[in-house]
């Protein structure tokens, strides 16, 4: 591109942030100069917004979630059922989850669904973390809610065979969330609803 | 059924197109590559959301649009039944997207309501006849199991529902046989791919069987008229996998008559045989990174006095064959369907000798609307043109004769 008219220091933040899902390399340069341009404070907040994410977060050791405390608050919150254990895809799907208010028991994060096209496999998600997890012996009910997608379905069904062994209750979100959305993005009555109506498998 | 108007904007060299069309038959009537085609592909593709001529839908947007800020083509048309009348509208919008690629958005209509691409099913029925039709018995057998797919879909939902949803898990387990031969894995989450390739395999392959069992006893009298008299046809739907049946032998030329079993076997037997086969099959395919077995690997046959068409058949003998096939197409869907399909022939009476081009129109008297492609009016008799409406098509413009 035109880069040699400009400093090293800011295209090596745009091409930084051009490499984030969704920007393009001309989000990325008017976001670059946004923060040039604006109150340095800004800019700064960020640099120290992102560093505390690197250095102060990391996975939880029982459910992997995003946390700052390693078990994470909800593994260790003695009022929360720890015998029932909801399998979601992503953080952003046990937030979605936390919104509705209704869910007492804790989560397992797979950090994504088996999709063999896009290369993800079972070995690539924590599947081995939720069986070695179950077979400690601490766990009731296993709820798959993992999304209502093609991918999501393929994932329930491959840990409902893995899992159904172990002799644990296994259940799958009831249906009336839409087709191919994402949990994420449902809204907190209709989760509420398909947590309810959960089925036995 | 028939087509009462049909509007166009940006499609193919249509600039702007709006037509009135009778329930008789049209003829376009025009010299090479001045839109007559596109038009016919049009009407295919508002019927089943699928052109029959390319599977890249953005080549369908006009070329002077593809370089405008927006690209987008849009197909309307009005489709009246018996009883009522269906909107059917297809818009494509190409999006650029934030890393410079293009993305196409398509969005299907029915009655001004938002639908899904398989429930164009049943609105409106076509067959198509085009001159390259010849492939259908002389090339791949993807062509043969594209035409299955392609009718199918027309009338049944479920069917364009399976199918997808057994292509999808097919690409899926192919990927995943190539991880596991290549870096090992749990091969047990082949299973839930397996299942839902035996549960929308046997769907495909039960409708096909009924299909290509109705067009196999009209072709075959259709072509014994068409060769007055001289020669028979038989069409043979040959299943890889098929639970009904032993293991097909390859036979060579000499094709022994085969005798339908007639056992009725219930559906978890079928499902049954189909998931051991698969399961016993995975050690070799893991090896061969691709999964053998199943109706993405149907063979679909037509065999006139013992010989096989598509491999010995003559050039004029394969297309007697297709003609006869796109006739009992379209006696299958008036059948299925108690409606006459569109019927939409482009250029094929150039290749036909005049006994089969005479049975041919006499045919079309029988049909609601048949829709024809010519660059030669002369090779349509008097008495045919005096019934039919004749368009001139001239750089994607139609003018009324
Ligand atoms: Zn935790």
């Amino acid at each position: 591109m035109y880069t040699a008219a400009l400093p090293a220091s800011v295209v090596e933040l745009t091409e930084t942030l051009s490499a984030l899902p969704g920007i393009g390399p001309k989000t990325a340069s008017r976001l670059a100069f946004f923060l040039l341009r604006g109150k340095s404070e800004l800019a700064l907040r960020l640099a120290e917004a992102l560093k505390g994410l690197v250095e102060r977060t990391r996975f939880c050791s029982i459910c992997y979630n995003v946390t700052e405390a390693d078990p994470c608050p909800i593994c260790t919150n003695p009022a929360r059922n720890q015998r029932m254990v909801c399998v979601v895809e992503e953080p952003l799907d046990l937030l979605a989850l936390e919104r509705t208010d209704q869910y007492h028991g804790v989560y397992h994060v797979l950090h994504g669904a088996l999709s063999p096209m896009e290369g993800v496999f079972a070995e690539d998600l924590r599947i081995n973390e939720l069986e070695a997890r179950i077979r400690r012996g601490d766990v009731e009910e296993v709820i798959l809610a993992t999304n209502p997608t093609s991918e999501g379905d393929y994932t329930a069904a491959y840990l409902l065979q893995r899992l159904k062994p172990l002799g644990v209750r296994i259940t799958r979100l009831g249906r009336g969330l839409p087709m191919g959305g994402d949990l994420e993005y449902a809204d907190a009555v209709t989760l509420m609803r398909a947590l309810e109506s959960r089925q036995e498998l | 059924m028939h087509i009462r108007s049909l509007s166009l904007r940006q499609f193919r060299t249509y600039n702007r197109l709006e037509l009135d069309l009778p329930a008789s038959p049209v003829l376009l009537l025009g010299a090479n590559a001045q839109g007559k085609t596109s038009l016919l592909e049009a009407i295919a593709y508002l019927a089943v959301g699928r052109s029959p001529l390319t599977n890249t839908d953005q080549h369908l947007i006009h070329w002077r649009a593809v370089e405008s800020a927006m690209p987008f083509a849009h197909l309307k048309t009005e489709v009246i039944h018996r009883n009522h009348a269906d909107l059917i509208e297809i818009a494509l919008e190409q999006k650029t997207l934030a890393n410079g690629g293009t993305r196409l958005e398509k969005q299907i209509k029915l009655n001004q309501h938002t639908i899904r691409q398989m429930d164009l099913a049943g609105h409106l029925n076509v067959v198509v006849f085009l001159p390259e039709d010849v492939e259908l018995v002389s090339g791949a057998p993807s062509g043969r199991r594209r035409f299955l797919d392609d009718l199918l879909s027309q009338v049944y939902p479920a069917y364009v529902e399976s199918l997808g949803e057994y292509q999808t898990a097919l690409s899926r387990r192919n990927a995943l046989l190539r991880h596991l031969r290549d870096f090992g894995g749990d091969a047990a989450q082949l299973a839930p791919l397996e299942e839902t390739l035996v549960q929308t395999g046997v769907t495909l392959s039960l409708y096909r069987r009924r299909v290509v069992k109705a067009l196999a006893f009209y072709a075959d009298r259709l072509h014994h008229d068409l060769t007055g008299g001289a020669a028979w046809l038989q069409i043979q739907y040959q299943p890889n996998f098929d639970p009904l049946r032993p293991p097909a032998v390859d036979y060579q030329i000499g094709l022994l008559p085969e005798t339908e079993s007639e056992s009725p076997v219930d559906l978890d037997t079928l499902y049954e045989a189909y998931r051991k086969t698969l399961h016993a099959q995975r050690r070799i395919e893991i090896d061969r990174g691709m999964t053998l077995t199943g109706p993405h690997r149907d063979e679909l046959r037509f065999i006139s006095d013992g010989v096989d068409m598509g491999t010995f058949g003559s050039r004029g003998q394969q297309r007697t064959v297709v003609l006869a096939l796109r006739l009992a197409e379209l006696r299958w869907l008036e059948q299925e369907t108690r409606e006459s399909p569109v019927l939409l022939l482009d250029e094929v009476l150039a290749e036909l000798d005049r006994a089969r081009r005479t049975y041919l129109l006499n045919l079309l008297g029988n049909v609601e609307q048949t829709i024809l492609c010519t660059t030669d009016v002369e090779m349509f008799p008097e008495s045919f043109r005096e019934k039919t409406l004749l368009l001139e098509v001239a750089e994607g413009i139609i003018r009324r004769k």
